[in-house]
């Protein structure tokens, strides 16, 4: 048997089952099947899939500790294991891991919660602490900036906060209840070249920012009358950026 | 990393990673590689070591999916190419010692060859060819030994203990049937025997680790770790003082 389909078979046998054969694709005979078949049944095996998920918990509570302490039992168990059972928590680099896991949880709540709030802020502040150390503003733009277009910063957030975000922060550091989940709005931006990486969006930006769910050029940005001072601000701060490639 | 050269006040650093899958017929892991090469640019270390195992495997269309967790390689001559060939490499990438460990494995009856024969024979088979070293776990010993009913100190004897470098000491729990090398809590005191068994034949070794995963430390406490530390010394003057 060919060293790279024993280790894929087995591999694939101690990840988390997906439904499919898991010796497809890969050259086995019969009698090999029946030793991988025998190994799988084994008590040792058993306990290494175990010592896998337990590993992958860990990993997965790492990533997301934040929002998956704030989440109640019934809540957090069910979704560890839809995690780790589509084959979440294998990979040992965390920011690599901890952005899709965020998506996943989003997906799974409530909306709007301060669950789902949570989770997006600690995703937010993930992506921007990540790219911090090494950003640097761009510089001034030029007076017209032909044909280039603006688009959201890959390691920016805009996070809405259904409540006071202090209010709701400081509960979540103290352990105390959180308020209820109120229909005044706060939203807050996380970006890799502001102080603390956080501030108070205004609602320019924040209507920038939902303009900016594709990329615009930057004078159809001016023409729709967004102010060029919020524009340069969020750029500065790495909240928006470039595209290349312009459109007009 | 600023902060830990500061902590350790200029002693010398030597490396030990879990992440290399060296033994994974699909591929080694690049990004560990190149966290090596810009660790060591940075803070060169006077050796270091990966565990004998693979966690990475090939996925559909080429790409690689990871394990969730190390596994054991089939003593195989394949095995012992592919991995001796990337230990090579990795020496002469460095240009320091370069250390393989053996591990705690559960499953048995891997498949293998008669020439290779099991996990050690495997190990000893890599270094012959590659010029690398090994870091022997006396702990995986221990749990290899009770998990799959194996004599600890026939299992020493099979190693090539001149080419033992750093030793490792842990402490582990029972699961399930299985004891598994946990490191979380005191060293067994099976594997003090072995400690003592092994460091007078190995005359190679360098250092001895005990090792605890950091979430355990806490709850054990300074004193208890200082006390398997004050153990360890110990049995490494009484044997390796000279």
């Amino acid at each position: 048997m060919a060293l790279s389909d024993f280790q894929t078979a087995l591999g694939r046998l101690v990840r988390a089952p997906d439904g499919r054969d898991p010796f497809r694709s890969l050259c086995l005979d019969e009698r090999e099947r029946s030793c991988l078949e025998r190994l799988s049944q084994s008590a040792g095996f058993r306990f290494t899939v175990d010592v896998q998920r337990s590993w992958c918990v860990g990993r997965t509570m790492n990533a997301g500790t934040l929002t998956l302490s704030i989440l109640s039992d019934g809540v957090r168990r069910p979704l560890l294991e839809a995690w780790t059972n589509c084959g979440g928590g294998t990979s040992s680099f965390f920011a690599a891991e901890a952005d899709a896991l965020f998506d996943f949880i989003a997906a799974r709540l409530h909306d709007p919660s301060h669950e789902l709030t949570v989770c997006r802020f600690e995703q937010a502040t993930l992506r921007a602490s990540e790219k911090a150390a090494v950003f640097i503003p761009p510089k001034p733009i030029e007076p017209d900036a032909p044909g280039r277009a603006l688009r959201r910063g890959p390691y920016a957030g805009m996070v809405l906060f259904h409540g006071d975000p202090g209010v709701i922060l400081d509960a979540l550091a103290t352990g105390k209840p959180l308020p209820p989940v109120s229909h005044e709005v706060s939203p807050i931006l996380l970006s890799p070249g502001l102080d603390r990486l956080w501030r108070p969006a205004s609602a320019i930006e924040v209507g920038l920012w939902n303009r900016l769910s594709a990329p615009s050029p930057f004078p159809a940005l001016l023409r729709e009358g967004f102010p060029r001072d919020a524009i340069e601000s969020m750029l500065r701060a790495g909240a928006l950026e470039f595209v290349d490639n312009g459109l007009e | 990393m600023e902060q830990a050269r500061e902590a350790c006040l200029g002693l010398p650093i030597v490396v030990h990673g879990v992440e290399l899958s060296i033994g994974s017929a699909h591929s080694w892991n690049g990004a560990y590689i190149d966290m090596l090469d810009t660790f060591q640019a940075r803070w060169p270390f006077l050796w270091h070591s990966e565990h004998l195992g693979y966690q990475t495997i090939s996925g559909e269309n080429g790409a690689t999916l990871e394990t969730g967790v190390p596994l054991p390689v089939p003593a195989t001559k394949e095995a012992v190419q592919i991995i001796a060939e990337r230990s090579a490499v990795i020496v002469k990438r460095y240009g320091v010692p370069f250390l393989l460990e053996n591990p705690a494995y559960y499953i048995a009856d891997l498949p293998s060859d008669p020439e290779i024969g099991d996990d050690i024979g495997l190990l000893g088979a890599i270094m012959e060819r590659s010029g690398c070293f090994q870091l022997l776990d006396l702990h995986n010993v221990y749990c290899n030994a009770i998990n799959h009913r194996q004599d600890p100190l026939a299992i020493v004897d099979r190693v090539s203990l001149n080419r033992v470098m750093e030793i490792h000491v842990a402490g582990g729990s029972s699961h399930d049937g299985f004891w598994m090398d946990a490191h979380n809590g005191s060293v067994p005191e099976p594997v003090w025997e072995l400690l003592e068994y092994t460091l007078p034949r190995a005359r190679n070794v360098s250092g001895v680790v005990f090792e605890m995963l950091d979430e355990f430390a806490p709850r054990f406490g300074v004193a208890a770790i200082t006390k398997e530390l004050e153990r360890a010394r110990n049995i490494w003057n009484r044997h390796k003082r000279d």
